[in-house]
């Protein structure tokens, strides 16, 4: 190439927003070379196992672990009363991982060994012997509220039956509860009493809603290894590395300092890895007693018995509207079976309250929440978080309400939808709103008015196959939530003489696709191809603080934090290359690997070779920069107000089933979706989680249900607990709405868990629209279509306590 | 934990059933339920493990006389893919489709199938009204001995079957289905593929002039085996298949049949669908 031509080269204007880029690990994974946690052995390695309770409620009078401890192979044998420092765990620190005299639930954890083999450690387990003494079983959260009910936390009593004297601050694992109410919520704006005396019509039902849980393809594990300076290096599946690395510490009485956690690629979170279970802390234990490395993976059975599940709800609504459909109240109470334990899932009317409070405008709200211990298994966070049940109930009756009155439930849904610049009763202000355009795109894209009529009047015609259409809305927060006093994360960014990048984040990669998503905002800003990336993401040793991946706020918070490095590099090298070239920084700009001129796109210099100038020289300089984002958002006053998320996401989707009346078999023949993204960053990635989501939410409405009959688990296994298959999966019709947020990475709003929020909600409305039967309880499976269309399900009503 | 000393895989029918002849061996064909159930602790695996897989004997699918024989080995895959078995026996063909998966479809065998005894086992049902006979094999002095066993009395309880220790399952024989012949076969699930039948219904006869002889019934899952339902048999034989009548069988099924609870389904909704898909059926039948 020579000079004269070179000079004239121009680089035409070119954008990575929006297209449709390959998620940069999917070549690894298509082709079976990802290295997961479960592909990684370290040498010296000891493999732990957990025995857990065969009983569900009991205590446990002696445990004998001597014969374990004699089999060949076997390092460690540990037990409660080996590890005496223990501490409590959980979102309410109402457990030790290694259960203390007691079992709770069926998957509680009695003892574990760390052996040369998993079969040693296996056979090791069945030669610990316990003895139990039963305690009666509470697996109904309406008995476990009852005043006489027996208490799964019980205070302890001194050996003369005395109250053993409490300390203050002295956790529940310690000094137990006085009742098995684990959490309670109140929540309330405007009057409801003013709100149903203004009511023409008012609707009181009962929703039911099951255990279901994350069914992650990569069972849960972990390897902890001490050096011999005692610091800890773990490979966790972790979430949320950093306040995890802190709580781990505290649990094993060490300096946070000497915690590293890396994080292989994981096989599915969704939620599942937000807390921190026994197991960890156990393998911790271990490979403190063992000094060996150990690594403890779960089985599929065990993946189901003690991994945490999607929140059981039981939850009355009341509602009203007038005559001319516009919403005046809403007062619930629900009933959260809490399980033995607590976890995040007891924290679900968070979310919940949002969305009675926040979807369409209410103006008087009343949310009264109580989670109650029971011996059942704990509820942990799921992609959506209390947001599918909430809008299972909120979503029938705004159908219910709409027919009551004779209003199209279109038109009644438009009259109540907010706009822009609007702020709710519990202060969640909506910068960008493009809710009533979800309304209206996906009612006019799956020509939802007609179907509705016409499904109405063929439900007396001959043949067993109804064809139905429902409709439901959601909101959730978009733009990250603060519930910890940080919701930022930082960045390093790092440029290499070759003109790559290497973006060092927070930020997890829990397969959802940030990290693509990551290096195209990048990108974008600095002219390079999404080759020019490498990411580092899974090292706390080498990543900047960031609070976890939770609330859908990656692309939204880690994304903002990326850009604000990205600038900040861009800057200096716009500098740099105007006092070489001598001209305003302003008159240059990067774009396909150039330094540019920003007036035509004339290549000034390419950026390798500006790079490799600046670093070949007495005053090397480096383009690295840093970058913390902490979104605009503010944290929730003492009840509960306040504009949690930077931005909101709105989404509206539109679900046509097939119910056959022989048999309740409802088919999912199609979804139509149209959701407010902001901005569409990466069309590929965002059109995967959407489908993903969407197929989650068909698996909660239709076929997934983890039955628990008296504290027993009784499908812990793929062949009885019904996970969507291929064939089953509807033909989708997805919009997304732009509305640009104007705080959002080049406009876009979080998007992680929406998908899955309606699902549930438009297919009960579909099935009535299709049949005129309405079913309150979850999931739609034949045997419970079919009950209800025989007329054979018995209304459910649970009578809320007085509420004040 | 398991026995398990030998492995041992032999190479002609005459070694397998000589094998047999101490009775403590646990015969191998595509695994798909001897893994699970073995990992699941519910089947141990006793001191030898026989993998039966390299046995031409147990292989392939041919017409003999006026028999349609299906060696014991054969996949389910093949089954369906046979153009005797489309052409001739349909029915098989739509049992095989709403089999489990390709990968299941691919390993487990007939044989496999039949041996489990379970009570949904999906092959099982359009069998039972094909009047199926299971050949089996055994080793009893230094000769190989044959006999053939009617399918319908074969299962004695889920698992169990009147197979001996000592005896291989060899072959399937199905007689060619005469001029007028219908068979059908239901198979419900909450899911297309990859499902425990909640219940299944096989239904063949002879067709003609509106009237249905010859007939033979089979319900699966609601019984400890398959089961050929005579009540109802006897009400279809030589009826005229209008919808009075097929609704007086349908419920004649109904009360027939006494399945359980279970994680599946509940008895009253197990009955319901004997009723409906019964009716389904024979309508269809009658339609045609
Ligand atoms: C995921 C999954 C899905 C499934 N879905 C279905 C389904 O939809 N419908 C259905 O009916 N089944 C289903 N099954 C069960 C199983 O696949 C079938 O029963 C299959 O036909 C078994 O054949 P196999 O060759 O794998 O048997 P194996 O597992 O090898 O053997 C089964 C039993 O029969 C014995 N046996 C096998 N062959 C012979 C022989 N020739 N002589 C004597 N004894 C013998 C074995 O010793 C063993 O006890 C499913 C299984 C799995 C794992």
């Amino acid at each position: 190439m020579n000079v004269a031509e070179k000079k004239a080269r121009v680089i035409e204007p070119d954008t990575l927003i929006g297209k449709r880029i390959p998620k940069m690990d999917a070549p690894e994974k298509a082709s079976g070379k990802t290295r997961y946690i479960h592909d990684i052995n370290l040498s010296g390695q000891l493999h732990g196992k957990i025995l857990r309770s065969d009983r569900i409620h009991a205590l446990i009078k002696s445990i004998d672990t001597s014969a374990a401890k004699a089999l060949p192979g076997v390092h460690a044998v540990i037990t409660a009363a080996d590890i005496p420092d223990q501490r409590p765990i959980g979102v309410a620190k109402d457990h030790f991982p290694l259960k203390v005299g007691r079992v709770r639930s069926e998957r509680d954890e009695i003892a574990a060994v760390a052996a040369e083999s998993e079969e040693i450690a296996e056979a090791a387990l069945k030669l610990i012997k316990v003895e139990y003494e039963d305690l009666p079983v509470i697996s109904n959260p309406e008995d476990a509220i009852k005043p006489d009910a027996i208490l799964i936390h019980p205070e302890p009593h001194g050996a003369d039956g005395s109250h053993e004297h409490l300390k203050q601050g002295m956790s529940i694992a310690h000094k137990g509860k006085p009742d098995n109410i684990a959490m309670r919520f109140d929540y309330v704006h405007g009057d409801v009493i003013q709100g149903e005396a203004e009511s023409d019509v008012v609707i009181e039902d009962t929703f039911k809603l099951h255990y279901v849980t994350h069914c992650c393809m990569g069972v849960s594990g972990m390897i902890a290894e001490f050096d011999s300076s005692g610091n800890l290096l773990m490979y966790s599946n972790t979430q949320v590395p950093f306040l995890h690395k802190r709580e781990f510490a505290e649990y094993l009485n060490m300096d946070p300092a000497r915690i590293r956690i890396i994080q292989p690629p994981i096989g599915g979170g969704f939620g599942s890895k937000l807390d921190i279970y026994p197991f960890e802390v156990i393998c911790l234990y271990l490979a403190r007693a063992a000094k060996r490395p150990v690594k403890m993976l779960f089985t599929r059975e065990e993946e189901f018995l003690a991994s945490p599940t999607r929140q059981p709800v039981l939850l009355t609504l009341r509602s009203g509207c007038k005559k001319d459909g516009t919403l005046t109240f809403r007062q619930v109470h629900t009933l959260h079976d809490n399980g033995a334990y607590t976890s995040w899932g007891a924290t679900t009317p968070f979310v919940m309250m949002q969305t009675f409070s926040s979807l369409y405008r209410v103006p008087h709200c009343d949310y009264h929440t109580a989670a109650v211990y029971t011996n059942n298994p704990y509820a942990g966070s799921f992609r959506g978080y209390g947001n599918l049940q909430a809008t299972f109930a909120i979503e029938q009756h705004m159908d219910m309400l709409a027919e009551k009155i004779g209003m199209d439930p279109l038109e009644f849904r438009l009259k109540n939808a907010q706009d822009a610049g609007e702020t709710t009763g519990q202060g969640m202000s909506f910068k960008s709103c493009g809710f009533k355009d979800c309304i209206n795109t996906a009612a006019q894209r799956s020509d939802y008015a007609r179907k509705v009529q016409e499904n109405v009047a063929n439900r007396n015609a001959a043949g067993n196959i109804k064809r139905g259409v429902g409709m439901a809305s959601m909101l959730h927060v978009g733009g990250g939530a603060k519930i910890y006093p940080s919701d930022g994360c930082g960045t390093i960014l790092k440029m290499d003489d070759f003109a790559n990048i290497t973006l060092i984040t927070g930020a997890s990669e829990i397969g959802q696709g940030s990290e693509t998503v990551l290096s195209q905002l990048v990108c974008e800003e600095l002219g390079l191809p999404i080759s020019a990336v490498t990411v580092v993401n899974n090292d706390t040793a080498i990543t900047p603080w960031d609070v976890g991946v939770h609330a859908s706020r990656t692309t939204f918070i880690a994304g903002n934090s990326a850009i604000g490095a990205a600038k900040k590099a861009k800057a200096k090298i716009l500098a740099v290359a105007a006092t070489k070239y001598e001209c305003a920084e302003s008159d240059l700009d990067l774009r396909g690997g150039f330094v540019i001129k920003a007036a035509n796109g004339e290549a000034v210099v390419e950026l390798s070779k500006l790079l490799r100038n600046l670093h070949f020289q007495d005053k090397a300089e480096l383009v690295m920069t840093t970058f913390y984002y902490e979104p605009p958002s503010v944290h929730q006053d003492k009840g509960f107000k306040g504009d949690v998320s930077a931005a909101y996401a709105w989404g509206t989707q539109v679900v046509e089933v097939e119910v056959d009346t022989d048999t309740g078999i409802v088919k999912m023949t199609k979804v139509t979706g149209a959701h407010d993204v902001g901005r569409v960053l990466n069309r590929l990635g965002i059109e995967g989680q959407i489908e993903g989501g969407v197929i989650m939410g068909q698996g909660y409405a239709l076929t997934e249900d983890l039955m628990i009959e008296n504290g027993v688990m009784k499908n812990p296994n793929f062949r009885d607990y019904k996970l969507v298959t291929a064939p089953e999966i509807p033909e989708m019709d997805i919009s997304f709405i732009e509305s640009m947020d104007g705080e959002g990475p080049q406009g876009a709003k979080g998007v992680g868990e929406a998908p899955s929020i309606c699902i549930a909600a438009a297919t009960a409305n579909a099935i009535f629209n299709a049949t005129g039967v309405r079913i309150y309880e979850l999931p739609f499976t034949p045997e419970r279509v079919y009950r209800a269309l025989r007329g054979q399900t018995p209304k459910l009503y649970w009578k809320p306590w007085k509420a004040n | 934990m398991t026995e398990l000393k030998h492995y041992f895989a032999p190479t002609s029918l005459d070694q397998a059933v000589e094998c047999l002849k101490d009775g403590d061996v646990t015969i191998l064909a595509g695994g798909t339920d001897l893994t699970p159930q073995s990992q699941a602790g519910r089947l141990k695996i006793k001191q030898t493990l026989m993998n039966i897989r390299h046995i031409p004997q147990l292989s392939g699918i041919t017409l003999e006389g006026k028999e349609i024989r299906i060696g014991a080995l054969t996949t389910i895959t093949e089954i369906m893919e046979h153009p005797l078995i489309r052409e001739r026996l349909p029915v098989l063909v739509v049992a095989c489709d709403h089999f489990a998966s390709d990968q299941i479809r691919n390993a487990g065998t007939i044989g496999g199938n039949i041996c489990n005894a379970s009570p949904a086992g999906d092959m099982l049902i359009p069998l039972l009204v094909l009047d199926a006979c299971v050949e089996l094999a055994s080793m009893p002095e230094n000769k190989i001995y044959r006999h053939c066993m009617p399918l319908s009395t074969f299962f004695v309880g889920p698992g169990k079957t009147r197979k001996s220790l000592c005896e291989l399952v060899t072959s399937v024989r199905i007689p060619l289905p005469a001029e007028g012949h219908v068979a059908h076969f239901y198979k419900h699930g909450t899911r297309p593929a990859l499902d425990i039948s909640t219940i299944s219904i096989g239904v063949a006869g002879t067709f003609r002039d509106g009237t249905l002889s010859n007939v033979r019934v089979a319900f699966g899952a609601v019984a400890p085996t398959p089961v050929r339902a005579s009540q109802t048999e006897q009400a279809l034989e030589g009826q005229r298949l209008d919808e009075a009548t097929i609704e007086k069988i349908a419920q004649i099924a109904r009360d027939e049949v006494k399945p359980i609870d279970d994680v599946r389904a509940t008895a009253w909704y197990r009955k319901e669908m004997i009723h409906n898909i019964t009716k389904r059926i024979l309508s269809h039948v009658a339609q045609a």
